[in-house]
């Protein structure tokens, strides 16, 4: 098989089947193994507090936006980047509709597809910086921190290089821009249950349980 | 003198404890260090790095990776660390963005180290004393009962008729105290006897198991010896059939 038709074939397969199928093992196992061990979380578990907490955290109305605006502001604004692309950008959804799946759905014009590629890569820079830069950052941070940034990152800067024949003129690039954007992305899927990228959805997990403990102590959630 | 630690007795230790949350956090902290500028042993330190919360936890993770081979010199760092650069108050769980509870696994580390024969002097001996009197201080009954009969008969100098009730049944509030009062400061006792005269409001102290209200035994991760203590009281407050159970601090 043509090595191009590999990568978005079977490949593809692979990458959103790991990425689905590990992610919900995660909380799988998250589920199961608290139920035995972290039974408390169960015996005081009241859905008031953990929507409270979702809620705080999700929407930028919580003590971290408050302590650390212009960090917390520059992270919601790349996450719902990193969600809005990938998902309504007219080029992904045309090939949704022309799968065997046939799924079409709304998407966003293209310019602004394009701007929130831009401010996710920024975004995506200033990350990277301030873990090279901060004494303070750069003492907790794994080869695995720097690494996931670019990871993240590549999917989105080849993407849109690939929609504006940007490197064009470069011969391997221009040629193979869309062939290197896929397997970013795939790459990217594929690890996401493996490492700290697991936390979109361990996040609710994670908030879920804390929210119990501290809800019911008259905390903040 | 440095040691080898049994490497399988720390797992023994260990694994059976690392629970669903303790997995999840250790692969989910972003290294993000929100939690920084929250943590007071950072900011009185001049903001150094080493007492960032994600920081200080990081020999949880760190010793399951090596298997529990560790030496003693190993855990002195980590005692360091457990008991002079963390008071376990969860202020940075509150802006971690996923709530990781950051003082729960220090919690876990004083856990190990008592497992190991390490923990502050006072600690070790107040442990003692809890599971044998059933109070921090070793105070036996005949002198805690003594010691309220005693505050009873001073305060009722300066307030006639005032009442120190003892294994009151069914009154509304059951009050405990601080193991110190009764050894040290009994005045505490007496003035609040007097508040509780003024305001005739219905209560009783117990006298057997269950009138301390510390938990010192929680402090360095003795969590079996921690459910005892609060078990006495709750046990007392049950068989007294109070509605309430009030604490001194």
């Amino acid at each position: 098989m043509d090595f191009f038709l590999f990568v978005e074939g079977p490949l593809l397969w692979i990458a959103f089947l790991t990425f689905i199928i590990g992610s919900l093992l995660r909380v799988g196992l998250f589920l199961s193994v608290s139920r035995k061990m972290d039974r408390i979380i169960y015996r005081h578990f009241r859905w008031k507090y953990v929507m409270a907490t979702f809620l705080r955290w999700l929407l930028p109305i919580n003590k971290d936006v408050a302590k650390n605006p212009v960090f917390m502001i520059l992270a919601y604004v790349f996450h719902i980047c990193l969600i809005v692309v990938p998902v309504w950008y007219s080029g992904h959804v045309g090939l949704w509709e022309e799968s065997r799946f046939g799924w079409s759905w709304a998407s966003i014009p293209d310019a602004l597809a394009d701007w929130m590629t831009i401010a996710l890569v920024a975004i995506a820079v200033f990350f990277l910086l301030r873990r090279v830069i901060s004494a303070d950052i750069r003492l907790l941070s794994t080869f695995s921190d720097y690494l996931l940034i670019l990871v993240t990152a590549l999917p989105f800067l080849t993407g849109y290089f690939a929609a504006h024949s940007t490197l064009g003129s470069i011969a391997f690039l221009g040629d193979n821009m869309q062939l290197i954007h896929m397997l970013s992305g795939e790459l990217m899927l594929i690890l996401i249950p493996f490492t700290k990228l697991s936390h979109f959805i361990l996040f609710f997990c994670s908030r879920g349980a804390t929210a119990v403990e501290f809800g019911r102590r008259g905390y903040s959630v | 003198m440095n040691e080898a630690v049994n490497a399988k007795e720390v797992m023994d230790f260990l694994k059976p404890k690392m629970g669903a949350r303790f997995t999840m956090w250790q692969r989910i902290c972003s290294h993000c260090g929100l939690c920084a500028n929250t943590c007071h042993y950072y900011t009185a330190n001049g903001n150094d790095p080493q007492m960032i919360p994600a920081r200080k936890v990081r020999f949880l993770n760190d010793i399951l990776k090596k298997k529990g081979r560790i030496d003693r010199d190993y855990l002195k760092k980590v005692y360091d660390t457990a008991y002079h650069e963390c008071n376990m108050c969860r202020r940075c769980t509150l802006f971690c963005p996923f709530g990781i509870d950051i003082a729960l696994m220090i919690s876990l580390l004083r856990a190990l180290l008592l497992s190991q024969g390490m923990a502050p002097q006072g600690l070790l001996k107040a442990v003692d004393n809890y599971k044998e009197f059933g109070n921090q201080m070793a105070v036996t009954e005949e002198d805690w009962v003594e010691t309220l009969k005693w505050c009873e008969e001073e305060t009722r100098e300066e307030l006639a008729g005032l009442k120190i009730p003892i294994d009151k049944k069914g009154a509304k509030i059951m009050y405990t105290v601080n193991a110190r009062e009764p050894m040290f400061y009994p005045q505490d006792i007496m003035e609040a006897a007097k508040i509780f005269h003024v305001a005739g409001e219905d209560y009783t102290f117990p006298s057997d198991k269950g009138w301390d209200d510390t938990n010192l035994a929680m402090f360095c991760g003795d969590l079996k010896t921690a459910r005892i203590i609060v078990e006495n009281t709750f046990k007392r407050a049950e068989e007294l059939e109070v509605q309430q159970i009030a604490i001194t601090e």
